[in-house]
């Protein structure tokens, strides 16, 4: 696989649907709490490659990503910002679980690196534009999209997450 | 820039087209089949939205937001394997009474109609759940299949939208009574 082959993992749905869960919830709130969710999502991040980086093996990653996105899903179906903390816990949990759920499987450190590098922008670019774009739907009923959108993707999560623990 | 969200949106729940088995394109067109060929499941999902119109705001946004998740609820239940009895029958009385509320252009409070449609709500969702297979595009199949069920909501919504007109009105109403007389056909074991 190549550094771009690696990167190409995190278009896969278990990867995007937290980064759309916790963009949404980040774009319904205020400016300011947006850049701080983008920061504690980058220091996720870091601490995932720091993890893979210490060869922590198999961690239950793409579960994790399942239950964040349920519970951010579930924060944007109610349409009321959570408590800081909850959304930055969110933030760090998910850039963490992301990173874990895409181990690089290059052959080299360098491509591994460069790998590593590639997920982790195109993951912040997504969360960004997502909650940028969120943002901007000011309009009673572009609030209302957004929030079934959250009720779409926190019964996916559930439904998808009983799945992996019980069968 | 709504449109630009709209795109956003469809390229995230879209399963990429990778060449190898990362994940195959089956599964999320799979899930937004699943509930469409289900005539059952989608007279009650259509009534739903129609109900919403005339509940009006704001049962009308609170039933998409609400119903998939309660849905999903249901859905564990089926998937854990937990004993529901008559859940064929409760999918035909939610076609029977979702129906008669459209027909009867019913507008009870709220927590009535939230609670009835959750009720229902669970039963669908139960049936789907004992079907939903665990394999490597559970997650696309089950984003396809949640976003057919709201689909469903929201052309019975925009169907409803006509009953602002005299003439409408009656064809939303009439509608109702032939979702009401499916699901007594689905009871009575003639469809």
């Amino acid at each position: 696989m190549t550094a771009v082959t690696d990167c190409a993992q995190i278009l896969l749905p278990t990867n995007l649907l937290p980064l759309a869960a916790l963009g949404l919830l980040a774009g319904q709130s205020a400016d300011r709490a947006f850049s701080g969710t983008l920061l504690l999502f980058a220091a996720g991040l870091m601490v995932g490659a720091i993890a893979i980086a210490f060869a922590v093996r198999d961690p239950p990653a793409s579960i994790a990503l399942l239950a964040l996105a349920a519970i951010a899903g579930l924060l944007v179906a109610v349409g009321r910002p959570p408590l800081p903390a909850i959304r930055l816990a969110l933030a760090f949990g998910s850039g963490a679980a992301l990173m874990l759920n895409v181990p690089p499987q290059a052959a080299t450190i360098s491509v591994a690196i460069a790998a590593q590098l590639g997920t982790g922008l195109a993951a912040l670019a997504a969360l960004g534009l997502v909650g940028l774009l969120t943002m901007d739907e000011t309009r009673n009923w572009q609030r209302i999209a957004v929030r079934i959108l959250g009720s779409w993707i926190a019964a996916s999560a559930i439904l998808t997450l009983a799945l992996r623990l019980v069968r | 820039m709504t449109r630009a969200f709209l795109a956003l949106i469809l390229s995230i729940v879209a399963t990429p087209a990778f060449a190898h088995d990362i994940a195959s394109a089956g599964g999320f067109l799979a899930g937004l089949a699943h509930p469409v060929f289900g005539l059952d499941h989608v007279i009650a999902m259509v009534a739903v939205g129609m109900w919403g119109v005339f509940l009006r705001a704001p049962a009308l946004w609170l039933l998409p937001i609400v119903f998939p998740l309660v849905m999903a609820f249901g859905g564990v239940l089926g998937i854990a394997g937990v004993p529901l009895p008559a859940v064929e029958t409760g999918i035909a009385a939610s076609a029977i009474v979702l129906g008669l509320m459209v027909a009867l252009a019913a507008r009870p409070p709220l927590w009535v109609a939230a609670l009835l449609v959750g009720a229902f709500a669970i039963f669908h969702g139960y049936a789907h759940g004992k079907e939903l297979a665990d394999d490597a595009n559970a997650l696309a199949f089950s984003a396809g299949f949640v976003i057919a069920t709201g689909a469903l909501h929201l052309t019975g919504i925009a169907f409803g939208l006509l009953a602002r007109w005299p003439a409408g009105r009656l064809a939303v109403r009439g509608a109702g009574g032939a979702i009401a007389l499916l699901g007594l056909a689905y009871l009575s074991g003639l469809a």
